[in-house]
């Protein structure tokens, strides 16, 4: 019997767009979600979308179905993100993740003070804009998405103990907001 | 109880929560937090943080699905109009047709015409002073017998990437 993501394999294989319309409408909230953690800003995000789920309809061969489907799309997001942010001329010097970090500031308000629904939240917003991409990133795949550490690693092509590492600093640039005292 | 300590295992906590921790350290863990009230608020904050980062929805344009959609509609036609595997069948076998056809009057027509060079050997041999024997030699080795290795090899090629278009 088939599995998910055999299906979706399959389906990306045949460059089956019923397969892929299910899958936009499946993972698009994270795709935006995930772009908006990976680069700290919402304009542009829509873009890299679109050409993800395009590179996703042209290198779905390459998805071969053992393994969760989110990692694998990240991953494509990511590279695309990377693609786009280096063709600029002013981030051409930069390796790879400085990229992300040398990403201007939007004169638009911070996504995250746009997106925070709770009171953590908001006193997160802040503390998440000036936080490292990476830092950002890591946590953002493994308590949002619930990556495993292997899975994220695949993602930003980084070694497991260097991605517990900026989940563990990550955590403690956001703690001082919730510890005794600032509560 | 030492600060050293606290610190062990409030690196414990973190591993924890990464999912790094081994079932002997979880234990270790939680025995020492029923009675640390430091590394309980330790504990707190982080999920704080944790509750904090789920507090966030980001708005998504009502149009993206869409737009997205009409994208993949459009890089699909032009990916299968482009893919060799769709061109039409008739296609294919019309342009691997006409070239077997070709090759075949051409190994036709060398063999006749080797057959009638082979046959008319005693008045070749005369103007061109060789023997009867060798001219009938000439015609197999420098005629005939490339006719045949280009057959061969055709065939060969034709097993090895079936479909010539």
């Amino acid at each position: 019997m088939e599995s998910d993501t055999e299906r979706i394999a399959l389906g990306l294989r045949r460059k089956d767009v019923a397969v892929l319309e299910t899958l936009v409408g499946q993972y698009q909230y994270r795709l935006v979600r995930y772009l908006v953690f990976l680069l700290g800003r919402r304009d542009g995000v829509d873009d890299l979308v679109q050409e993800t789920w395009l590179r996703v309809l042209e290198r779905g061969d390459t998805y071969d179905g053992r393994y969760r489907f989110e990692p694998w799309l990240f991953r494509v997001a990511r590279n695309i993100a990377l693609d786009v942010m280096r063709k600029r001329p002013m981030f051409s010097l930069d390796s790879n993740e400085d990229i992300f970090r040398s990403s201007p500031a939007s004169s638009e308000p911070s996504p995250y003070t746009l997106a925070a629904r709770t009171q953590d939240a908001e006193r997160l917003a802040h503390s998440l804009e000036t936080l490292d991409p990476v830092f950002r990133e890591a946590l953002m795949l493994r308590f949002q998405e619930d990556l495993s550490l292997h899975e994220i690693s695949a993602i930003v092509g980084a070694p497991v103990s260097t991605v517990a590492s900026r989940i563990y600093r990550g955590l403690a640039a956001l703690r001082p907001q919730f510890e005794e005292g600032r509560a | 109880m030492k600060i050293d300590s606290h610190e062990s295992f409030q690196r414990m906590v973190d591993e924890s929560l990464a999912g790094v921790i081994s079932a002997e350290k979880e234990q270790s863990l939680r025995e020492h937090l029923s009675t640390c009230v430091p590394c309980q608020q330790y504990l707190s904050a982080n999920n704080r943080v944790l509750s904090g980062l789920s507090g966030f929805s980001f708005e998504v344009n009502p149009n993206l699905n869409a737009k997205v959609l009409a994208a993949l509609t459009l890089k699909a036609q032009q990916v299968s109009s482009t893919q060799p595997g769709r061109v039409p069948f008739l296609r294919q076998h019309n342009v691997t047709f006409n070239i077997w056809a070709a090759f075949a009057v051409a190994l036709s027509m060398s063999i006749v015409g080797s057959a009638l060079v082979y046959r008319m050997a005693t008045r070749l041999a005369v103007p061109t002073h060789f023997d009867i024997a060798q001219v009938q030699i000439g015609v197999l080795v420098f005629w005939l017998l490339p006719s045949f290795c280009a057959a061969f090899c055709l065939l060969a090629a034709h097993g090895q990437k079936r479909g010539i278009a």
